[in-house]
């Protein structure tokens, strides 16, 4: 049948085939010796060597598709097909990347910060007590002017009963940190976005004498005491420039699951 | 007969299974871009180690890359001894490729296991979370493979692969090699590129 004359015909012999198996060897021992630390090239390159590895498994991406998948020699349309499923693919993992980094860091964050009340609900609350009352039952409580917060260790679970609180920059702020744990010794320390494990391991090494708290670190903003089983401890600072902190208990081990976000607007 | 079923009729002059496949292949590629780019997404967003440097081996899995483009071309062996009604190259290329797909795993099991053993896990981090889901799913493409080729080998022992039936193994050797140029990419993105990242990064704009 024409068919498949014209397909043998058409394939590439042994010996090309081994010479593309050798191309694709080649060219996957470059990218090795590219990345490989005793060969020093990652030093040379620096970043630039990301677009290079980029292209060279593009290369090896298309000697398979053009010579293994018989693209090169079969009809167009089985090529047009993959590579319109290709292009798609290309563009959802662009879109989804770029939907995130334009995010700057925490979808949450972003969508919080330009979030503008929805209209009719609005009107709805018009003529009521107050025009304020659209307020969420998840959204962190806000507050003005000084702000007392209460936080309290969940159980013998460790973690906060709340994962975010939040207060207007310059006010004073009262935190209070409840601990109803039999056995567990809490604190509560607010840190710059990000430094929570960072600030627990300095704390870790500072030991219970400083209540788990390296003396001096910058990254903290306040701190409680330490609340022993069944106790209590409060600070009272004041709320500093907006953003993003956490609150964390840096009693050993406890940063990993105990911490929440402290929103300053 | 399965070879007449060739020659139904057709509007584009391809066969429908054929057709079939490379709309399969093409859509497969939309599952694993949306997987890889949740992987960039979550890059060095995990808060909590183990991070890429502390446990990804990349001369270990150098070599798993090479042994997969390897099953690569004993896969286009197979397809050749077929279309050259040479029963017995075909069988042995066939559990070739699955062997060395076998291999491919055997080093991925490993790798899971150590991973595991220093602590990284699908729900310790973000890292641990989008990295088995990537490489899992494309595991169980790869073990799905070495099943289908292992079948068409036990049909090549009873006589049912020939040049007539051929399509039967070029399919299955269009998924194979989508499954490694899949490889391909996952290789270069999550070893060589993100591989060394040592803990949470500025992402950019962000």
């Amino acid at each position: 049948m024409a068919h498949e004359t014209e397909h043998t015909s058409h394939h590439p012999s042994f010996n090309q085939y081994v010479l593309i198996a050798i191309v694709l060897f080649a060219i996957t021992i470059v990218e090795f010796v590219l990345i490989w630390d005793t060969a020093r090239i990652v030093d040379h390159l620096g970043p630039s060597k990301i677009p290079l590895l980029v292209a060279l498994s593009a290369v090896k991406f298309a000697i398979v598709i053009m010579y293994y998948m018989h693209l090169k020699f079969d009809n167009r349309l089985l090529g047009a097909v993959f590579i319109a499923g290709l292009a798609l693919a290309f563009l959802v993992g662009m879109a989804l990347i770029a939907l995130f980094v334009g995010f700057e860091g925490n979808p949450r964050d972003y969508a919080e910060a330009r979030a503008l009340p929805y209209a009719e609900h609005a009107e709805e609350t018009v003529g009521g007590e107050s025009t304020e009352t659209n307020h969420e039952t998840d959204t962190p409580p806000v507050a003005a002017g000084p702000v007392a917060i209460a936080v309290s260790a969940a159980g013998e679970t460790l973690a906060f009963d709340i994962s975010s609180i939040s207060a207007d920059s310059g006010s004073e702020v009262t935190l209070t940190l409840d601990n109803p744990s039999a056995n567990n010794a809490h604190n509560l320390v607010i840190v710059t976005a990000g430094t929570k494990d960072a600030v627990a391991a300095d704390g870790t090494a500072a030991g219970p004498a400083n209540d788990w708290v390296s003396p001096g670190d910058s990254r903290v903003i306040a701190h409680t005491a330490l609340a022993g089983p069944g106790a209590s401890a409060n600070v009272t600072f004041e709320a500093p420039s907006p953003g993003t902190y956490q609150f964390v208990c840096t009693f050993p081990g406890h940063n990993f699951t105990m911490f929440g976000d402290f929103i300053v607007k | 007969m399965a070879h007449a079923v060739e020659q139904e009729y057709t509007t584009t002059g391809l066969n429908h299974r054929k057709l079939l496949m490379w709309v399969f292949l093409g859509s497969d590629c939309l599952f694993f871009a949306s997987l890889i780019a949740t992987y960039m997404v979550y890059r060095g967003q995990s808060l909590v180690g183990p991070y890429p440097n502390d446990i990804i081996d990349v001369p270990v899995t150098t070599i798993s890359t090479f042994v997969l483009l390897m099953s690569s071309f004993a896969m286009v062996q197979a397809l050749a001894a077929t279309n050259a009604d040479n029963r017995k190259a075909t069988i042995n290329w066939l559990l070739a490729t699955a062997l060395l797909g076998s291999i491919f795993i055997g080093f991925q099991i490993v790798e899971f296991n150590t991973f595991k053993n220093e602590g990284l896990t699908l729900g310790g981090n973000l890292f641990g979370a989008s990295f088995f889901t990537l490489t899992g799913f494309h595991g169980a493409h790869v073990t799905l493979g070495i099943i289908w080729l292992l079948a068409l080998a036990i049909l090549g022992m009873k006589g049912r692969i020939n040049s007539k039936t051929a399509l039967d193994v070029e399919l299955c050797g269009l998924y194979w090699h989508f499954v490694d140029i899949v490889w391909i990419v996952i290789f270069t993105l999550l070893y060589l590129i993100a591989g060394f990242d040592v803990g949470p990064v500025a992402i950019p704009g962000g």
